[in-house]
């Protein structure tokens, strides 16, 4: 058996390694971060059949849990783990090319941590382990957002720092009544005695937990830094930060409700906020002409969207969430890595200046239009399973409350498919602009491929990936897998 | 209409904790509860032989966290680093500060080094240990750096420190991961003798690369920031 722990520990030595050779290595830091991030593809594949097997436990410093921390890798770890290391190995192999300079192997030590909390944010078993891959996470995001250098990067990175800070302290505060009331920090333990609480403090604790977590998951209305944040970024790590992170603070939310808290009266809240994070953002989306600003309201409402989906308290729910969230990953991942070049060809953000671009860069365009289809739901793009799914969930339900949230999500993809087929329509115009731009080079419009056969071929896997997201759906609703621990 | 939504928005919000408060208001019932925190207290002795319960519990209990709170720091000067990154332009007016000042802080550097490493190099017999003594070794640094405009530290030095020192860090707890326990971070050395500086297994070790991971970071801040603008 490969030992879990080295998804950790392989990004962040490596970071450390490459902080060490830095002065030596100049600008061949980024092959190391390479090794590390395919070394963590291979593990995290190869872990995928045992998890489904039985979930893994692992020790940490040979001391048994409560007392000691442990690592719990269930479906949702695995999976995550996955989306994370292929993710990140295809934007890594896109920064290549992207990032350039003298200071660079900062970058790569940056985004190796990254991807350190990200993991251990998914894997932990223990919730005060989980605050320090948070702060891993949140950390090396503020820095990689400001990573550019310039004015907007700066502020961008500054409110987005403000916002996370006060985010941190509030799960912080949260995990200290956890432990006050029940004297445990393990997941596992925690999921038997938190319901020995008294109820006013479990709602106190669990507001706390969501408003910290949900201003990392940009949830409405805790969502005003991701604009900013997400559009100044440099490309790559606005592909990240939408692809993966959102995701991952929304998972533990969720995860915390339904096995932990064991709360699911809060769903319907969620839901409904979920379904208002979706038109909010959908509807400021509309409003924007800076072309990666309108990603990253779109990535607002898409998260929204995803916590409408796993907020059902049904199997099916988080079944078709997991799936929303493989496809956001790489439908968004395409579009802001798309995105970025003609950035960076044109000298310019508004979409407006784009006119007839397809025709200058016909293969960045192309995928762009796959990444935009398969976001919308259109068929057969794997977008298009994921979504009918959400609304068969939703429907499932039953209701007229959910009826009309089902009525409300239709409205929200309306909004984005009008919004979306604009910038297309501009991109394809006839009349061409005085446009002298020229392709992507070679590496980044190969990764941005890698992404697209994600969506493309989807639909070929999908009893694979629904086996996968579904035993996910039954770890969270049943917590059968949580006492296997001890 | 933005006055109207403040007021609604901080309405809103003392609400939010006008409801929460009742969770503050329940006395405390902890103490007949069975607490992690206890138990540890009643094994902390025997299992990893560290006269300090609360080194026990940072080093090896919850020693990932130490490592990932490490990192956390690695991150900060990092970023630091990053924004700060040299304007290159040095500063026209060199304010060098007096006699006396200036062979004060150079009297004190070794003293305040010194009492650093005993600080560390204790921290799992008395209160102290790697954090702690990094800081007051980073202050010694501080101190040099205010009183001498002159003194100039090699980068490279300091991040390859940093950079060695994390890995060292993750090395120790490989090498429990290889050895017999199979586990991250697990003590694989003879515990020594209770209550002497050899003992407590890798405690030491682990707080001596916290030392010096923590001493590097914090002096590079220090000069990262006296260098920029």
């Amino acid at each position: 058996m490969v030992n879990p722990i080295l998804l950790i520990i392989i990004p962040l030595g490596t970071a450390f390694l490459i902080s060490t050779l830095a002065s030596a290595l100049k600008n061949t830091t980024k092959y190391l971060a390479l090794l590390a991030l395919l070394a963590n593809v291979w593990i995290s594949i190869s872990l995928l059949p045992e998890v489904l097997q039985r979930p893994i436990n692992v020790i940490i410093a040979g001391v048994k849990p409560p007392v000691g921390i442990n690592l719990f890798v269930g479906p949702l770890g695995a999976v995550f783990s996955v989306i994370i290391s292929i993710a990140g190995v295809l934007i890594l192999l896109y920064s290549f090319k992207y990032i350039e300079g003298e200071q660079q192997h900062k970058y790569y030590t940056l985004f190796l941590l990254l991807i350190t909390g990200s993991h251990g944010m998914i894997l932990t078993g223990d919730v005060f382990n989980l605050f320090v891959f948070f702060e891993i996470l949140a950390i090396s995001s503020y820095i990689l957002v400001g990573y550019a250098g310039d004015k907007n990067g700066f502020e961008a990175a500054v409110k987005y720092l403000i916002l996370g800070s006060i985010g941190s302290i509030f799960i912080l505060v949260a995990i200290a009544l956890i432990y006050e009331g029940t004297g445990t920090l393990n997941m596992a333990d925690l999921a038997g005695k938190f319901s020995t609480l008294d109820p006013a403090r479990r709602l106190m604790i669990l507001v706390f937990f969501i408003t910290g977590m949900g201003v990392e998951a940009a949830v409405f209305p805790l969502n005003s830094w991701l604009p900013d944040a997400h559009s100044s970024a440099p490309s790559s790590i606005s592909a990240v930060l939408s692809g993966f992170v959102i995701e991952i603070a929304l998972v533990v939310i969720i995860k915390f409700v339904y096995t932990i808290f064991a709360m699911t009266e809060v769903l319907g809240f969620l839901a409904v906020a979920g379904v208002i994070t979706l038109l909010v953002g959908e509807f400021a989306a509309f409003r924007q002409s800076n072309i990666k600003r309108v990603l990253a309201y779109s990535s607002i409402g898409q998260i929204g969207l995803i916590l409408f989906a796993m907020s059902l308290n049904s199997k099916a729910g988080i079944n078709a969430g997991m799936m929303q969230i493989i496809n956001h990953t790489a439908s968004k991942s395409i579009l802001f890595l798309t995105a970025g070049y003609m950035i960076v060809k044109t000298g310019s953000y508004q979409f407006s200046d784009y006119r007839g671009i397809a025709k200058k860069m016909p293969v960045s365009s192309f995928f762009f239009v796959l990444g935009v289809l398969s976001l919308l739901g259109v068929p057969p793009f794997f977008g298009f399973f994921s979504k009918l799914n959400i609304i068969i969930a939703a429907l499932h339900a039953g209701g007229a409350f959910y009826i009309t949230m089902v009525f409300l999500v239709l409205l929200g993809t309306i909004i984005e498919s009008i919004y979306f087929l604009k910038i297309l329509q501009v991109f394809y115009a006839r009349d061409t602009a005085i446009l002298d731009v020229k392709e992507a080079p070679f590496l980044p419009l190969l990764s941005i491929a890698l992404f697209s056969l994600v969506i493309l071929l989807g639909f070929l896997f999908l009893p694979q990936i629904t086996s996968y997201t579904g035993n996910i759906a039954s770890e969270l609703v049943t917590k059968l897998q949580m006492a296997q621990v001890f | 209409m933005r006055k109207f939504i403040s007021i609604l928005l901080l309405a809103g919000f003392v609400f939010y904790f006008a409801t929460l408060a009742g969770g503050l208001m329940i006395p405390s019932s902890s103490a007949d509860r069975k607490s992690v925190g206890l138990e540890i207290l009643s094994r902390a002795k025997g299992e990893t032989g560290a006269a300090n319960a609360v080194t026990s519990v940072v080093v090896l209990y919850r020693g990932f966290d130490t490592l990932g709170e490490v990192t956390v720091l690695f991150l900060a000067a990092l970023g630091i680093s990053v924004f700060m990154k040299g304007t290159g332009e040095k500063r026209k007016t060199v304010l060098d500060q007096s006699f006396i000042l200036k062979t004060g802080s150079r009297l004190l550097f070794p003293l305040m080094f010194l009492f650093g490493i005993y600080i560390i190099a204790h921290g799992h017999l008395t209160p102290g240990g790697g954090f702690p003594g990094g800081v007051i070794i980073a202050t010694g640094f501080f101190v040099i750096l205010l009183t001498s405009e002159s003194v100039h530290f090699n980068k490279t030095v300091m991040s390859v420190l940093e950079g060695l020192a994390g890995l060292s860090f993750i090395g120790l707890g490989v090498v429990g991961l290889l050895g017999p326990g199979n586990s991250f971070l697990q003590n694989f050395l003879p515990l020594g003798k209770f209550d002497t500086v050899f003992s407590a297994g890798i405690i030491p070790l682990i707080y001596a690369v916290v030392g010096i991971k923590v001493g590097a970071e914090l002096s590079s801040v220090v000069y990262a920031m006296k260098e920029s603008k």
